[in-house]
């Protein structure tokens, strides 16, 4: 990005705000991209990746309210800041200045309607309708496979050895004895760091391990419920079909009431296990 | 109140004529097809404007610092206009004054690029590019984009016919609009057009400027002027002040006073303080220069029925921001036409406010211009004030910095004079005045 033009630049990944700070600035961007992420009992979730025109920050400008979500920069990102006590001044000498400020909320609010109708589907289908764990996993599954077009996918779940072994699965014959480590291979390494990966081109990626299905591109989303993770969501192709920040968004949400459903259905395993630990002792006794 | 029943009110299907494709003349048609839609009006809009502003060299040129404000690069991006690299020649973030008795630095928080200059036409004979292009053509694409059709023909008289303006060129109608909008510049002749219609209409009063272009290369700019826009406050009774502006290989010098005349460039530029800040003699060269009309007076009646004026045909920024005044009057003549209608009375409830407050916003800006000319004719209050400038500036816990906002917002235009005004009565500026006042004296020399 060329020096000499309009707004300050971002380095990759610097934070432009942070959740539960007080706003007093609103940004446009001028160049590159930026995320707004939140942080949720699963982990940080990526809201929406905005793009060179969009505003951002401007809602705490109006509810008065601490920033709801974290800015950073998505590659390097070129902002120009809007102070908010000069936003208001032009805006009482010219209020149809807010138009195009009404015009970018109301595209979000519908936006947001489109994926709380879907969220909501999952979370009803998820969080109330199953008790087995793999059933539970199955259904995981569907939804994701239903939401993101991919060749295979699978969930694993980490065993009482502390790897992670597919519990469900879709697509071209999955090997459902592997079991890996944290640390290794893709899967792992999200197990080991918590955060979602998109790989494009897994030839390219050291951490990939090669299995007897040729995988070209995968997602691998963590299942981590208050900061414990439990497994993750793979979605991959073997076709030359690629995912996009889109597709990992999706599965991100998903995630999120997925690992909510799999900790109850996980909890109400060893409850039932242990119910009849104790039903097994008091016959006995009896 | 409009109702269907007034015959001044803009349906779908009304045809507009804007004569004039500066600034104002996108402005004002960006901002009405716009509002237009969102009422699901279609509106007919056609620009008349012969310059090809693609063109460099004094064919393109629209004669100008080429200076966009703070407040009006913000308030473009939150109406969706982001200023693209092409046009955006360098990103400012801080200031330089200079006076005879030393110099201060005023700078942005963080140092953020909040002012871009630019050319309004294609710059200096050679400089445009495939990827350059000038604020002027920009804005223009964008009102054409926006469903404006651009005529490159010079409108030479307007006529009325069943209550109707009539456009004519070279003796050929070119159209009957149920509006003319008159956004040329005070130095075309358009403004003899509205004149000779009889409505009250006078072109503005002017005073000259100087305008030259420095060329030096695009190193030697970053390294003498760096992101800086240079402002020379000079006791001599003819120069109101002056500022060098970086742009890409070329800096801009604009000259501001009374009786400028050929020399004023070579002159100013033979002073040993402009010598300081320029690289050395012979690595520079002034390829062109010119002695524009700025307007400082504004016409009493500015529209009629089905006509408006406005920009620099009508009121504008004191010495300051004259794209800043040229938005707001293009969009107060857009939210008018759209909104209310095309008529006398549309224009005094819908437009006037607008037009009044930039005329009343500069008496203030005249009194404080005054105060700024005592600064720089009397040696101690110069000295006063640099000090005052370094001495908030060296206080990282003094978040108000009064004279040195006060002193940015007055040369970027990013304020309305009214309150850099109010900002000067605080007692604050006063104490601190003060104090750089004493301590100026104690030191003696320079700040």
């Amino acid at each position: 990005m060329k020096e000499g033009e309009l707004g300050r630049t971002y380095a990759s990944g610097e934070i432009i705000f942070s959740e539960g700070e007080k706003g007093e600035v609103m940004y446009v961007i001028q160049a590159g991209k930026v995320n707004i992420m939140k942080n949720t009992p699963s982990g940080e979730l990526t809201l929406a990746t905005l793009d060179s025109g969009d505003i951002f920050g401007e809602m705490a400008l109006f509810d008065k309210m601490p920033r709801s979500a974290t800015a950073k920069a998505l590659g390097n990102a070129r902002i120009l800041s809007i102070d908010k006590k000069k936003l208001f001044s032009t805006i009482s000498h010219d209020p149809t200045l807010v138009f195009k400020m009404l015009e970018t909320m109301s595209k979000r609010i519908r936006l947001l309607n489109e994926e709380l109708s879907k969220l909501k589907k999952t979370k009803s289908a998820l969080v109330n309708l199953c008790c087995d764990v793999d059933e539970v996993c199955s259904m995981i599954l569907e939804e994701a496979r239903k939401t993101v077009q991919a060749d295979n996918g699978s969930v694993m779940l980490v065993n009482d050895d502390s790897a992670l072994a597919i519990t469900a699965a879709f697509g071209k014959k999955s090997e459902q004895r592997v079991l890996m480590k944290s640390g290794h291979g893709i899967a792992g390494d999200v197990l080991r760091t918590g955060r979602a990966e998109m790989v494009n081109n897994v030839s390219m990626d050291a951490r990939f391990v090669q299995g007897k299905v040729q995988i070209r591109s995968m997602l691998c989303v963590p299942l981590k419920c208050n900061n414990n993770i439990l497994g993750v969501i793979n979605m991959s192709n073997t076709s030359e079909r690629m995912f996009g920040m889109d597709d990992l968004k999706a599965i991100s949400n998903i995630a999120m009431y997925a690992a909510i459903a799999v900790q109850n259905a996980v909890n109400l395993a060893n409850l039932k296990n242990a119910a009849e630990e104790v039903l097994k002792h008091a016959a006995i006794v009896g | 109140m409009s109702n269907s029943h007034d015959p001044y009110v803009l349906d779908s299907g009304a045809r507009i004529a804007v004569i004039g494709g500066g600034p104002t003349g996108s402005f004002f048609s960006i901002f009405a097809l716009k509002m237009a839609r969102m009422l699901g009006k279609d509106l007919e809009i056609t620009i008349f404007e012969p310059k090809d502003f693609a063109k460099d060299g004094p064919g393109g040129c629209n004669r100008c610092g080429g200076i966009i404000s703070e407040l009006l690069v913000q308030t473009l991006a939150i109406e969706g206009i982001n200023l693209p690299d092409s046009v955006v020649r360098k990103g400012i973030n801080s200031y330089r004054l200079h006076t005879e008795h030393g110099s201060a630095f005023i700078a942005t928080p963080a140092l953020e690029k909040t002012i871009a200059t630019v050319y309004r036409g294609g710059g200096p004979k050679g400089i445009m590019g495939d990827n350059l292009e000038s604020f002027d053509r920009f804005l223009l694409s964008q009102a054409v984009e926006g469903g404006a059709v651009h005529q490159p023909v010079r409108v030479d008289s307007i006529e009325w016919k069943d209550g109707k303006p009539v456009l004519f060129s070279k003796k050929s109608e070119m159209m009957q609009a149920d509006l003319v909008i008159g956004a040329f510049g005070v130095n075309s002749t358009a403004g003899k057009l509205f004149h000779e219609l009889g409505f009250g209409y006078h072109e503005p009063s002017t005073v000259t400027a100087a305008i030259a272009e420095i060329s030096m290369g695009e190193e030697k700019v970053a390294e003498y002027f760096g992101n800086s826009i240079n402002l020379f406050l000079l006791p001599d009774k003819g120069i109101k002040f002056a500022a060098m502006i970086p742009k890409g290989s070329y800096v801009t010098l604009c000259i501001l006073g009374s009786k400028l005349d050929g020399e004023v460039v070579r002159n100013f530029l033979s002073r040993p303080m402009v010598k300081a800040v320029l690289p050395g003699e012979g690595t520079y060269s002034v390829p062109c220069s010119c002695l524009p009309k700025m307007n400082i007076g504004a016409p009493k009646v500015p529209f009629t029925d089905r006509i408006a004026m406005g920009g620099d045909a009508g009121s504008t920024r004191l010495f300051k921001d004259g794209l800043g005044a040229a938005y707001l009057m293009g969009k107060a003549m857009a939210k008018t036409a759209v909104f209310e209608g095309a008529g006398k009375e549309h224009f005094q409830r819908g437009y006037y406010p607008v037009y009044k407050s930039i005329i009343h916003d500069n008496l203030f800006g005249s009194v404080l211009y005054f105060v700024i000319d005592q600064y720089r004719s009397f040696d101690v209050l110069t000295r006063a004030m640099l000090r005052t400038v370094e001495l908030e500036q060296g206080r990282s816990h003094d978040t108000t910095k009064i004279l040195s906002s006060i002193l940015w917002d007055m040369f970027t235009g990013n304020e309305r004079y009214k309150n850099v005004f109010m900002k000067s009565m605080k007692p604050k500026m006063h104490i601190n005045m003060w104090e750089g006042l004493f301590k100026s004296l104690f030191r003696g020399g320079s700040p």
